[in-house]
């Protein structure tokens, strides 16, 4: 029979998760939005609404099938599972759940249900899947978080037992808030607004820069039954914000110049069904196209973007010491190269996403976000309220990198709501996740590096320019590091580095996992690897004679009594590369086809939080008369861990164990301030405060027993039972709240950097060496990559497998900076375009624990976030120069670039 | 998106009547047929398709959702998902690279929805095309102009272009039907036909916005592939910027007949290269009768580009598309291939 009616109301019926349902639904509305908002199953995230990303994966009549690409009525007498429904009835699904906290193969959390609903169909046609089969059967659903290979031990190993039991600092125990994310149970940012929240959409600009004027907005609105709609004129406050003190310039919504690709200049409010059939390409802006600068060289001598910044040059950035060119001329070998990589995009797999309401006299903003009080008190400064008349109360947050510490959805949100007395959610489309928020920094390298005969380092001078697009957002911040990292973690008498950030017209670049170091490193040290060509001498020996120790002067004269661990790192990969290296060999020796295999070397170093400015972390922690012992953490877990690691941290303070620890999350209500998850300080900083926090407490409970530091602490309903020795002691515990309490905070010891920028950046360095294996088919121009070798410092490993997670996802991360991803604006703002790597482009990853202690860290631990992704990309490309002669200059070697350097090398 | 009415015909007739009736009563429809919606809905939610009427195939797998082999054709009914073309033992036997092609084109979960006849029909991944910011694109508004020639085109094509359009056709199963002579059953309101598959597709020309040879309110049902002696050397080589699922920036379907070292019969189409499946006829003419070297392979290699129209960011793909060419036939003359 044919139905035939106009799309709204058709009735689906259709099974979910075992049980009948049937629902009206547009016939063509996705199955994602049908199953989310009809059915109720948010445990179906919505990454791309493209087919791209696969978090959306769900079975239909067993297969898996992305839903964001069926449409509703495809289900007609269909059975539908998703996550929720497979973990809670299925055994393989019910498996999974185990393994997967078992191998922490849930970070963020954003892909897992694609992950775990694609790996049941794949364990139900073959019990012990080989790796190529999990690689198939979960080849569709992209994960930026974890690289992969954790994932594919869980699936494989999804019938296996063995677990770490919970523990305080150094057990490799399953994340504390790992069950939600494997059931199906957590929320994002797009997964926490109250039935009847309108929806927000915003109107942006689709030129690179134009001039605009606004027809009858009203009339419009009217005519489209929507609630309300918002330009710059209904900003209360200041149409400013930023993230750097100085630095505040972009708009919420621009005033009559959009001056990127992306930029909003208006938002629109209404019922989601109303806004689902309107398309917005109709609102009534007039654009009038202006000339724009899209390359730094072109931004210099462009129309300026902000009045005060002559020449487009938002800042510059200095480090020098001794007499770099002297040194260069006196040097026996000095290399030099331009190098230059693109636009890089966070690519995390949850769109920005949350929903305000107004309560009172206040705005609560309800988001996915790393750093909770600087969006307070800048949303604060938009809506022209007192930062304590804003609220902001994190979700989970499904992949960050840097970029959700700028304001995306916030201000918007919160204008209105605030206007209209109803909450309003939004969640960004990917297009305009991709197109509008903060980038890795495209940036152009020129460095001279010179070596003594000896294999030592004479000196280096380089000059690095960023694009830093069209607002500061965090391009100070890349201005600045980048000098005082570029000289890699070796010892430089005489060094010179500057750097300029410019703007264009491109969207703005912020901070991404490492603040523009990963780009330095690029150039710095594929140009140690030709130095040590030009020398004949080992390229990890050439590392090894240069390391910095402790009691050498870093460029910025900075000297440590701790921690300086690089040569440990090293030294961890030597056995490796001397295997890897005859393993090579070998295989060019025998090989006749066009295959030849290459192995790469490369440091990295990044100093842990602020530079030279504090960046201080606060936590509370309090014990109830009912012996409930409550930790406010209000660092933001983006799935690196900081939820388990700082109650680890706080629990091994304490004396109690872990799993006695109820944890109240990030909400700037409840929580004191953490600061911002990023710079790879939480580990370290807000380590640091917990365990204050947990040792004042201690303090509080023994001084209370009068008993010595050794005793063992119990907390129970009513009372503290203290051992010390023999003896026994009894702290009663009464009141309401908390009977004790404890707030501490910790900041790192920094210096200013002076006019040459010398002084003391940054308390805590880590350190990091890894080694790249790969095959080059040097006809195609593609590459294979075999294995990845990654020894990082990390002081003290709180949670080793938490350290293996980080790691193999910043080595993902840093394969694609190497092999694939380049954002260009207007061409690649979706995952198609946008290439990150999938489960298959992801080798087994080698992760060297190297623990050399600190005398700042929590227990000796370091920060480990940025610094593992820092010498993917140049380990990578001094592997293809190792295995084809190829020097990749420009990134990503892509099969066309790599090819193109081949022949360049062969002529 | 815009509403638009929507029928879900229990059988091919009665799909086919029901787009008889939709473009009778408004000959200017936009009716669209909707079958695994995988290119479809996406194309629907970008506004790039805004159809008035949507005509759901989806209770058609029972009718043409086969795959089978007849004795001396494989016969893939058009309805029948790539999964399960790709993953038949008939299928992955007789004819790898058919196999192959549906297998690298795209992740499982889009391989379990996307069926063969729409798999083929895809739509280009010209971002110019696809993201309607871009007001010039003569596939989407005929006579806008087209954005690409001047804009960033590195994915685009350099074979069978023309200054109307130089968008990719996108997929990697059309080429394998293309270099196997498949023959595409259609069925239609007037009754039904049976046209080569290389007559499926149209250059764009200066009609980009024509990009097959259906006539309104048909439907493909059938794909015939004759077996030749070239259907067991068969290969589908796809290069891509990622070595996972990607589209191809060059990719080639090559089938060889060999006695000896003797080429008696070669099939070759290209892919990622042209604005259509791409049969490399010039290719095979210079490899038949030869024996199949190094120096044989790069000579029709080149006779397959000879034409190649490259534009700003897109010359790679010549020497590229060429390479992959020469990789594939040197792989297949080494292939060991069971009796």
């Amino acid at each position: 029979m044919s139905l035939d009616q106009v799309t709204d109301g058709l009735a689906i019926s259709f099974d979910l998760n075992g049980e009948r349902l049937s629902l009206s639904a547009p016939p063509a509305e996705r199955l994602s939005e049908f199953l989310r908002e009809r059915a109720g199953a948010r445990d179906v995230k919505v990454g791309c609404n493209a087919g791209d990303c696969g978090a959306c994966t769900v079975l239909v009549d067993g297969l898996p099938v992305c839903s964001c690409t069926t449409a509703a009525a495809q289900v007609e007498g269909r059975r539908v599972e998703t996550q929720s429904g497979l973990a809670k009835a299925d055994p393989d699904g019910q498996a999974l759940v185990a393994a997967f906290q078992r191998h922490q193969a849930a970070q963020c959390g954003i892909c897992t249900p694609g992950m775990m609903v694609s790996a049941v169909a794949l364990l139900r046609e073959v019990a012990e899947p080989s790796e190529a089969q999990v690689q198939d059967a979960l080849g569709g659903v992209l994960c930026r978080c974890t690289g992969y290979r954790k994932i594919i031990d869980a699936v494989r190993d999804a019938k296996g037992s063995a677990s770490v039991a919970p523990g305080g600092v150094g057990t490799a125990m399953a994340r504390v808030d790992g069950l939600p994310k494997v059931t199906g149970t957590e929320a994002f940012g797009d997964d926490v607004a109250p039935a009847g929240a309108l929806t927000l959409r915003v109107i942006r600009s689709p030129h690179h820069r134009a001039a605009f004027t606004f027809g009858d907005i009203e009339a419009w609105r009217a005519a489209n039954g929507l609630d309300l709609v918002l330009t710059a004129a209904d900003v209360p406050g200041v149409n400013r914000f930023g993230v750097i003190p100085g630095f505040e310039d972009q708009p919420v919504m621009a005033e009559g110049e959009a001056k990127f690709r992306g930029e909003a200049v208006a938002a629109v409010v209404g019922a989601g069904e109303r806004l689902a059939m309107l398309d917005l390409a109709d609102f009534p802006v007039r654009w009038t196209p202006l000339p724009h600068a899209l390359t730094p060289e072109e931004g210099l001598t462009a129309a300026l973007l902000h009045e005060e910044r002559a020449g487009n040059i938002m800042c510059r950035g200095l480090v020098q010491r001794g007499d770099a060119e002297a040194a260069l001329a006196g040097a026996a070998h000095v290399v030099e190269g331009d190098f230059s990589t693109g636009f890089i995009e966070h690519g995390y797999i949850e769109p920005e996403a949350g929903f305000a309401e107004r309560v009172g006299d206040r705005i609560e903003v309800h988001c996915c976000t790393q750093a909770p009080y600087m969006n307070r008190d800048a949303v604060a400064k938009v809506m022209g309220l007192a930062p304590e008349g804003v609220r902001i109360v994190p979700t989970a947050v499904g992949g960050g990198f840097g970029s959700k510490l700028d304001l995306t959805t916030q201000p918007f949100l919160a204008l209105a709501a605030w206007k209209l007395g109803r909450p309003v959610r939004m969640a960004f489309t990917r297009t305009e996740s991709i197109s509008s928020s903060t980038k890795r920094h495209p940036s152009q390298v020129t460095m001279r590096l010179g070596v003594n005969a000896d294999g030592t380092l004479a000196g280096a001078d380089f000059f690095g320019t960023f694009n830093t697009g069209a607002y500061a957002s965090w391009g100070p911040t890349v201005a600045n590091r980048v000098p005082i990292h570029a000289s890699g973690p070796y010892r430089f008498a005489d060094y010179r580095a500057r750097s300029v950030a410019v703007h264009t017209n491109c969207t703005p670049s912020g901070a991404f996992r490492g603040f523009g170091v990963p780009q330095s490193a690029v150039a710095q040290e594929q140009l140690l690897d030709m130095a040590a060509e030009a020398l004949g001498l080992d390229k990890l020996e050439i590392r090894r004679r240069n390391a910095l120790t402790n009691g050498d002067e870093t460029v910025t004269g900075q000297v440590f009594d701790t921690g300086m661990g690089i040569l440990d790192c090293l030294d961890a990969l030597k056995p490796h590369w001397d295997r890897a290296k005859a393993e090579a060999a070998a295989f060019n020796a025998a090989a006749i086809g066009t295959k030849r295999r290459g192995i790469g070397v490369a440091s990295g170093w990044y100093g842990c939080g602020n530079t030279s400015m504090s960046n201080p972390s606060t936590i509370r922690a309090g014990i109830t008369a009912d012996g409930r012992i409550v930790l406010h953490q209000g660092a933001v877990d983006i799935g690196q861990g900081s939820n388990t690691v700082i109650s680890q941290i706080f629990a091994t303070a304490l004396g109690v164990p872990v799993e006695r620890i109820e944890r109240v999350s990030p909400d700037t209500d409840l929580t004191p301030d953490a600061g911002k998850t990023s710079a790879s300080r939480q580990t370290f900083i807000t380590g640091n405060a917990a365990r204050l926090c947990g040792e004042a407490l201690r303090a509080q409970v023994l001084r209370l027993g009068n008993v010595s530091e050794a005793a063992v602490i119990e907390i129970t309903p009513g009372a503290i039972r203290l051992t010390d020795g023999g003896a026994e002691r009894v702290v009663p515990l009464s009141g309401e709240g908390y009977a004790l309490e404890a707030t501490e905070s910790y900041d790192p010891p920094t210096k200013p950097l002076d006019e040459n920028g010398q002084g003391d950046p940054y308390a805590v360095f880590g350190t990091t060496a890894q080694m790249a294996e790969l095959e080059v088919d040097t006809a195609l121009g593609t590459v294979k990559l075999l294995k990845i070798t990654a020894a990082h410092d990390v002081g003290k490993a709180i949670n080793p497998l938490l350290v293996e997670g980080q790691v193999e996802g910043g080595v993902a991360q840093g394969i694609g900076l190497a092999l694939m991803e380049e954002f260009l604006p207007g061409r690649t703002e979706n995952l198609h375009d946008y290439l990150i790597p999938t489960i298959g482009d992801v080798p087994p990853v080698d992760t060297l624990i190297v623990e050399t202690g600190d005398m700042h860290g929590p227990y000796g631990a370091k920060g480990l976030g940025e610094h593992c992704l820092i010498p993917t990309a140049p380990a990578i490309l001094n592997a293809i120069a190792d295995a084809c002669g190829a020097r990749v200059h420009h990134l990503p070697a892509t099969p066309a670039t790599v090819r193109a350097a081949i022949l360049a090398a062969a002529t | 998106m815009r509403p638009f009415h929507y029928s879900r015909p229990s059988s091919l007739a009665e799909a086919l009547i029901d787009m008889r009736d939709a473009l009778a009563a408004e000959p200017n429809s936009s009716a669209a047929f909707l079958a695994g919606g995988t290119t479809q809905l996406d194309l629907m939610k970008l506004e790039v398709s805004r159809p008035d009427r949507l005509v759901d195939l989806n209770a058609l797998r029972g009718e043409a959702g086969h795959i089978r082999w007849d004795g001396t054709s494989l016969r893939l009914g058009a309805f029948a998902r790539m999964a399960e073309a790709a993953d038949h033992p008939d299928v992955r036997a007789r004819a790898p690279m058919i196999a192959q092609s549906l297998s690298l084109a795209a992740s499982a979960q889009l391989r379990n929805m996307a069926t063969l006849g729409g798999n083929v029909l895809q739509r280009t991944r010209c971002a110019y095309f696809r993201d309607t910011s871009w007001s010039a694109c003569n596939k989407r508004v005929p006579g806008s102009g087209c954005a690409a020639l001047d804009g960033v085109n590195r994915a685009h094509a350099v074979l069978g272009t023309s200054d109307h359009c130089i968008a990719t056709y996108p997929g990697d199963f059309a080429q394998a039907l293309l270099a196997l002579d498949a023959s595409v059953v259609i069925a239609g309101p007037g009754g039904g036909r049976t046209i080569p598959f290389a007559r499926l597709h149209r250059a764009p020309g200066t009609t980009p916005h024509l990009e097959t040879s259906l006539r309104p309110g048909e439907i493909i049902a059938e794909f015939i592939v004759p077996a030749g002696g070239w259907f067991r050397r068969s290969l589908y080589l796809k290069v891509r910027d990622r070595q996972s699922y990607e589209f191809a920036v060059a990719s080639a379907a090559v089938a060889l007949d060999l006695e000896g070292d003797t080429v008696r019969e070669a099939r070759v189409a290209l892919g990622g290269v042209a604005t259509v499946p791409w049969r490399a006829r010039e290719a095979e003419a210079l490899l038949r009768g030869r024996k199949l070297t190094e120096e044989a392979a790069r000579a029709a290699a080149q006779a397959a580009f000879t034409e190649a129209a490259p534009h700003a960011h897109n010359a790679f793909k010549v020497e590229l598309g060429q390479e992959t060419l020469v990789r594939a036939l040197l792989q297949l003359a080494t292939m060991e291939t069971p009796r």
